[in-house]
């Protein structure tokens, strides 16, 4: 059978396009390598997910390379089955979708003009974006309406134009301590921003609201409030998904591509024909195949006669950082509201998306606030060790985890920045390990450049003031070069010049007339804000021009 | 909290245990030898059971099966050989540990001298990692779902005052 539409990898790269080619009548196949899994499969169940991972492939079987730069120039060479270093998300119908927060920002008008705006910044390749905030304003509009965003519109200085005035969905409920985290901002004349969430707060769309179970990142969503690949977009089209399909490669003649060759579960070979081919699996994934594709009209790998696929791999930059909240300098008031429950947090800074500091105009970023994740365990754990890093046990043990849980509790917060671009970050494939189908693993290539840290610690400085200003103790940051595996994009920059970019500006490949590449692999510097809005939003804008092409 | 449901899986879980322990390289005893003197050999399983009480006796008290847990855990798919590996080898070496200070093995020793040898073992680089090893297991135990068998009736949960996320697992993954 020959499909319209071959899309490779079901996240939300590719959901968008199998829901609006396949709702418009083309015939849409879906290869995911993962299983699938509905509302009921999803629980709470700390072990499973959590600790043992259930949602990624064992590091035993499938893993990556990771070569980190260390500080003296020295490339040091991780085996990820061998160091327990994995880069996998969530490799099931949806993807990591299913597994996000959902903490929705839009990019800003300046993420698309970052070297315009801001100038070159020495060893590093920003460029501008080839699309404009404009241009993708519409498709941000559409997912908040089809996926689903919740929140409340706050007039501030670096709020970016909307073509609407509120959410289409009113905020979610949040603690009271979120009271205190406003009176804070207002005394250090900060701006509060209620964060907008890819969360339903009740019955709409076909899916019901969020149920507060206080467990959402990490976790799949027994509702569906959450506004998944899976949930919002797969589970209302009629496009066929293959599960368990592992594409390792893909091949094509001078000009197109002509088969997606895929294992299943048994490791038997298997192919598919189509019109268009768009590669959706995640940007790690997606370069590696690319470079596992060679042929004698694509030595170098598909769509890498111009030997950019895989360069400019980016993440997001910034780090985390904490303070806690105890008892003994609360009232009981207080002490009940912090200890609520199920309740969101919901408050983000934006306050310095782009500041000057020391004369000099800087591309700032993002900080989100959220209670520390309620994994139990988790937290038990950190108490293992006194104040000097030696382990503790036994009776002191026991009196230390009770009284941390149980009288206190530590909001966090994560700095979302730029992760400049350089030559130094990129995927390539390995030439010595092969993952469990015997194919060449992706290797990640890792550099983050000085001036992310320098951008992240100050924005973390900022955070640091809310805390203090709150009466929190053990306040702590943590900003570092450490790519955040769930944060990854590009590797198949767009780009105006087909010298310099793997695709165009439909994100379509330059090299070949019916290759797409539509997860976060397109994006040549990634805002200081998560990505997955900004995903989505692309993948519906290149499912309009599909369709315009098909037609 | 609903434990109507979680017998039968229980039952699968204790099962499984019995036929891990039936096949299982922690049922061979330990040899434990210092220069040329032989100190005899001691029960791997054994050893662990003693080490968990020393090292987070309230988890008896809760009523947890930290112990049935750690079987799981040592015939889990998603643990690695190497884990494993690394668990009984820390019982060898602690053991060796213990002949080197006292002449005995460790599960012979009294409960104090017992403490000196984790004591002694946490300050290297290996019992660091292995006691670490040892503590997150026993609070796998403690505070995840009754589904695995070990938290019974969720009193790890009650003792830290915790409400589950819901939906809980109808089956553990294994």
């Amino acid at each position: 059978m020959m499909y319209d539409i071959c899309i490779i990898g079901s996240g939300a790269g590719g959901a968008p396009i199998a829901y609006e080619l396949s709702n418009a009548g083309f015939s849409v196949v879906v290869l995911e390598k993962g299983k699938e899994y509905k509302e009921e499969d999803f629980s709470k169940d700390e072990i499973g997910v959590c600790r043992r991972d259930m949602f990624t492939p064992p590091l035993d079987e499938e893993f990556h390379v990771i070569n980190q730069r260390e500080d003296d120039g020295t490339i040091t060479r991780y085996e990820g089955n061998k160091y327990n270093w994995s880069f996998w998300n969530g490799s099931m119908v949806g993807g990591s979708s299913n597994l996000m927060s959902g903490y929705f920002h839009r990019m800003k008008p300046n993420d698309f003009k970052l070297k315009s705006m801001y100038g070159e910044i020495a060893g590093s390749n920003i460029v501008d974006w080839p699309i404009s905030y404009e241009d993708l304003e519409p498709y941000y509009t559409k997912v908040e309406k089809v996926v689903g965003i919740s929140g409340e519109i706050i007039q501030h200085k670096f709020l970016e134009p909307r073509s609407c005035d509120t959410f289409p969905f009113p905020p979610l409920e949040v603690n009271g301590v979120t009271k205190w985290f406003d009176m804070a901002c207002k005394k250090l004349g900060y701006q509060s921003i209620p964060t907008p969430r890819a969360i339903l707060p009740h019955e709409a769309l076909g899916r019901l609201g969020c149920s507060y179970s206080n467990f959402c990142g990490s976790y799949g969503c027994a509702t569906g409030a959450k506004g998944s690949a899976r949930a919002a977009l797969l589970q209302k089209s009629d496009a066929k998904v293959i599960t368990e399909a592992f594409v390792y490669k893909l091949e094509s003649d001078a000009t197109n591509v002509t088969h997606a060759y895929y294992y299943d579960k048994e490791k038997n070979s298997h192919e598919i024909k189509a019109r268009i081919f768009v590669l959706a699996a995640q940007a790690i994934e997606s370069s590696r195949l690319l470079l596992n594709s060679k042929n004698k009209y694509f030595p170098n790998g598909l769509a890498n006669n111009n030997g950019e696929v895989g360069k400019n791999l980016i993440f997001s930059a910034g780090g985390v950082g904490r303070g806690r909240f105890s008892f003994e300098n609360l009232t009981p008031l207080q002490q009940t509201e912090l200890m609520q429950t199920g309740l969101f947090f919901n408050r983000s800074l934006q306050d310095w998306y782009d500041y000057e500091d020391e004369g000099r105009r800087y591309k700032g970023g993002t900080i989100d606030f959220l209670f520390e994740h309620s994994n139990i365990i988790s937290r038990a754990r950190k108490e293992i060790f006194d104040d000097d890093g030696n382990l503790i046990w036994g009776e002191a043990l026991q009196n230390k985890i009770h009284k941390t849980l149980t009288t206190s509790r530590v909001l966090t917060f994560e700095v979302f920045n730029d992760w400049l671009a350089t030559d130094a970050c990129f995927v390539s494939v390995d030439d010595e390990v092969k993952d469990k189908f015997n194919i060449p693993v992706g290797v990640i290539n890792l550099y983050g450049h000085p001036h992310d840290i320098k951008v992240g610690t100050y924005l973390a400085n900022k955070a640091i003031k809310v805390l203090e200003e709150m009466g929190a103790t053990d306040v702590f940051m943590n900003i570092s070069s450490s790519a955040p595996p769930n944060l990854v994009a590009g590797g198949c920059r767009f780009g105006e010049n087909p010298k310099t970019a793997v695709l165009d500006s439909n994100c379509k490949a330059y090299e070949l007339e019916n290759l797409y590449v539509t997860d976060a692999s397109f994006m040549p510097t990634g805002g200081s804000v998560p990505y997955t809005w900004t995903i989505y939003a692309n993948s519906f804008r290149v499912a309009q021009h599909l369709l315009k092409k098909l037609s | 909290m609903n434990n109507d449901t979680i017998a039968p899986d229980n039952m699968v879980l204790l099962k499984s245990r019995r036929i891990f322990l039936k096949n299982s390289f922690l049922t061979t005893a330990i040899i434990v030898i210092s220069g040329t003197a032989f100190f005899g050999g001691a029960s791997a399983l054994e050893t662990f059971k003693v080490v968990q009480e020393d090292l987070f006796p309230h988890a008896t008290k809760l009523e947890i099966h930290s112990f049935s847990y750690l079987m799981l855990i040592l015939n889990h798919s998603r643990i690695r050989d190497d884990e494993k590996s690394f668990l009984r080898n820390g019982v060898q070496w602690l053991h060796e540990e213990a002949v080197l200070q006292y002449k005995q093995t460790y599960t012979k020793l009294s409960s104090n001298q017992r403490q000196i040898i984790l004591q002694t073992v946490a300050k290297k680089q290996w019992g660091k990692k292995w006691i670490a090893k040892m503590l997150t297991y026993i609070m796998e135990a403690t505070l995840g779902d009754p589904i695995y068998g070990a938290n019974t009736n969720g009193l790890g949960w009650n003792w830290l005052e915790h409400t589950s996320g819901l939906p809980r697992p109808k089956k553990g993954y294994l």
